[in-house]
């Protein structure tokens, strides 16, 4: 069995009017635990809509969705709400940190969604900050941070939630190449761990470090390296022949 | 603990707007309040001017076709009352009086009123004697020219020496002041103290006339009003012949229970209308609250992609708002409490405050409001979809 498991998966935006967009053209897509995926394209080319399907933020227009083996179009929201928690962490473009809160109770919070005690939370936290050495930052507010250590703090809140699937959409987007190197290296880390890294971005470079690339163009997926000179499905071997 | 604190963050960033967004609660809770207060303040003004008249009086009223039997009925219903209702009643007077100068060496005083009455006046109303004795039944029967001064008569016409003994002059006649009253209304001219009293059997003599229209029966306690004016009735009815006479009998408190039952029906009135300030308030609140929702939207995106439940969020702006709610309550209760005090004093005299009944009424009121208020742009919050959420600005 998958960890995720996308079948035959459409996402349209103003279907039946002349603007009608389909952001995701039938998308089938399987990951296994534990891989480092890279989905890859251009803006507009649906790669952020996948990631925002895979990681239970939206919901598709057709076509399942298995997490875990189980259908998430079942799911009721409050099993939704319990996915996010403890199922699949987020990095983010923007970081994301709550600005009122300290930078420790930013990486505390999603534990709290977990009702884990508090000291509990507090030293999880702290743990984590200094794997991403940013320990010293801890009682600040995320606005006096740079954005490669805001990026640290958001892969800690991922890290303390110690949920089994990573998803990261641009995480190096805003970073110059030297912090960027930096968050991908956490990332690789985290991985070695055991977790299921997907990683979003548009630059082929970062990319790269990844074990598996998905290109994303159109809606469609044109190749996986997966199945680069293994099994080339009839769709994906278009998209090879075409790029 | 966190939620409080991000509500409480929230609330202090925003100082003013917070304070403005409180600001219809708070005029609505001082409305409230200082308008009860008010009209409980005016309710006592009154209440104590209608015990300065004495209260739990029976008013006998008669109309009589030959004035003489006046003289005749006014004995017999002093009798009834100070025998067969010696247990309820504590005294029967007539109530008649009339405007005549007061004169005393060169000194004259115009507004006087001269009250006719039996031996039981000052217990009738409401005057205690001070100095000397009161009028007599021997005075009633002798119609002696005695007279008991009002403590502003005392004052203006004996400033430096003791009234008792002396003569003075009412309406023409020589009367011997016998006793002064003590001061029971301010003491002013006009006032009840600017009043004498002289026995009611002068009324030919003074009034020129036998005319008494109505007698006094001073009830002892207000439970028994009920009992004395049926047992009047009943007396009266085997009394008083129809050919010569009719009688009437009336409570003499409902002109007090009348003004408080309208002051209540006031006050429930007037709460209604500030009411309406505190409801146009909490439209305020929520009116806030959605637009915090929609600064916030990203905030609840973030909070929603790392697992927050529904009722988290519902939480956290629910708090929010009645935080703002109950703040604004408090606020309002301290000025209610504040210009009430002053206000008071300004217009009855009196510190008047707001019945804790009605401030805790207030501050729940408002509380609820917030609440209610909130729960729309809570519930719109939580059911943001968290891709939408996070693509906002």
């Amino acid at each position: 069995m998958s960890l995720i498991e996308i079948k035959d998966v459409y996402k349209i935006y103003n279907e039946g009017r002349e603007s009608q967009v389909n952001a995701l053209d039938g998308v089938s897509l399987t990951i296994d635990q534990g891989e480092f995926v890279a989905i890859i394209g251009t803006s507009g080319s649906g790669k952020s809509t996948m990631m925002n399907i895979l990681g239970c933020l939206d919901i598709p227009t057709r076509g399942t969705y298995l997490l875990d083996g189980e259908p998430v179009a079942e799911k009721t929201s409050r099993e939704l709400e319990l996915l996010r928690s403890r199922r699949i962490s987020f990095i983010f473009q923007g970081y994301n940190l709550i600005p009122s809160l300290k930078v420790w109770e930013n990486v505390a919070l999603p534990m709290t969604y977990q009702h884990i005690p508090y000291s509990e939370r507090k030293r999880r936290a702290m743990e984590a900050l200094e794997a991403v050495d940013i320990l010293a930052k801890a009682e600040a507010k995320p606005g006096q941070l740079s954005g490669g250590q805001q990026q640290r703090v958001a892969i800690a809140r991922a890290m303390a939630t110690r949920s089994p699937v990573l998803m990261a959409d641009e995480p190096t987007g805003a970073l110059d190449s030297r912090t960027g190197a930096q968050v991908l290296a956490l990332m690789r880390q985290l991985n070695a761990q055991g977790t299921t890294v997907i990683l979003i971005t548009h630059d082929n470079g970062i990319a790269a470090q990844a074990d598996r690339t998905v290109r994303v163009m159109d809606g469609h997926i044109v190749h996986d390296s997966l199945w680069d000179g293994v099994l080339v499905p009839e769709e994906a071997s278009l998209g090879v022949r075409a790029s | 603990m966190n939620s409080l604190r991000m509500a409480l963050d929230s609330i202090t960033e925003k100082k003013g707007r917070s304070f403005l967004t409180m600001l219809g609660i708070i005029i609505g809770v001082t409305a409230v309040l200082v308008l009860v207060a008010m009209v409980t303040g005016y309710n006592s003004d009154m209440t104590a001017y209608y015990e300065k008249l004495g209260v739990n009086k029976v008013t006998v009223k008669m109309t009589w076709y030959d004035t003489s039997r006046a003289q005749d009925m006014m004995a017999q219903l002093y009798d009834y009352g100070n025998v067969e209702l010696s247990d309820l009643v504590e005294g029967v007077s007539p109530d008649l009086s009339t405007r005549l100068p007061l004169q005393y060496g060169n000194v004259t005083v115009d507004s006087s009123t001269i009250y006719l009455g039996s031996d039981q006046f000052s217990i009738c109303s409401n005057y205690t004697l001070d100095k000397g004795r009161d009028i007599l039944p021997l005075d009633i029967e002798n119609r002696s020219m005695v007279c008991v001064l009002g403590s502003y008569l005392a004052d203006t016409l004996f400033p430096y020496s003791d009234p008792i003994g002396k003569t003075v002059t009412i309406g023409g006649n020589p009367f011997t002041v016998v006793g002064t009253y003590y001061q029971k209304d301010g003491g002013t001219d006009g006032s009840m103290d600017d009043g004498a009293v002289i026995p009611y059997s002068l009324n030919r003599k003074v009034l020129i006339s036998d005319w008494i229209d109505s007698i006094i029966l001073k009830v002892k306690t207000s439970k028994d009003m009920d009992t004395v004016m049926d047992r009047v009735e009943l007396w009266l009815a085997e009394a008083v012949d129809s050919a010569v006479g009719e009688c009437e009998v009336e409570n003499g408190n409902s002109a007090m229970t009348e003004s408080n039952d309208e002051m209540t029906s006031l006050s429930v009135v007037l709460g209604g209308i500030a009411s309406i300030a505190l409801l146009v308030g909490g439209i305020g609140i929520m009116n806030i609250m959605l637009v915090t929702v929609t600064e916030r939207t990203r905030e609840i995106g973030i909070k929603k992609s790392i697992g927050a439940p529904r009722r988290e969020i519902i939480g956290q702006f629910l708090l929010e708002a009645g935080i703002l709610s109950s703040l604004g309550g408090l606020v309002g209760i301290g000025l209610g409490f504040a210009l009430s005090a002053v206000l008071g004093k300004v217009m009855y005299d009196i510190i008047v405050f707001p019945s804790t009944l009605i401030s805790v009424g207030a501050f729940a009121f408002s509380l609820v409001i917030g609440v209610v208020f909130g729960i729309y742009p809570a519930v719109k919050a939580s059911n943001l979809q968290p891709v939408d959420a996070l693509r906002a600005d």
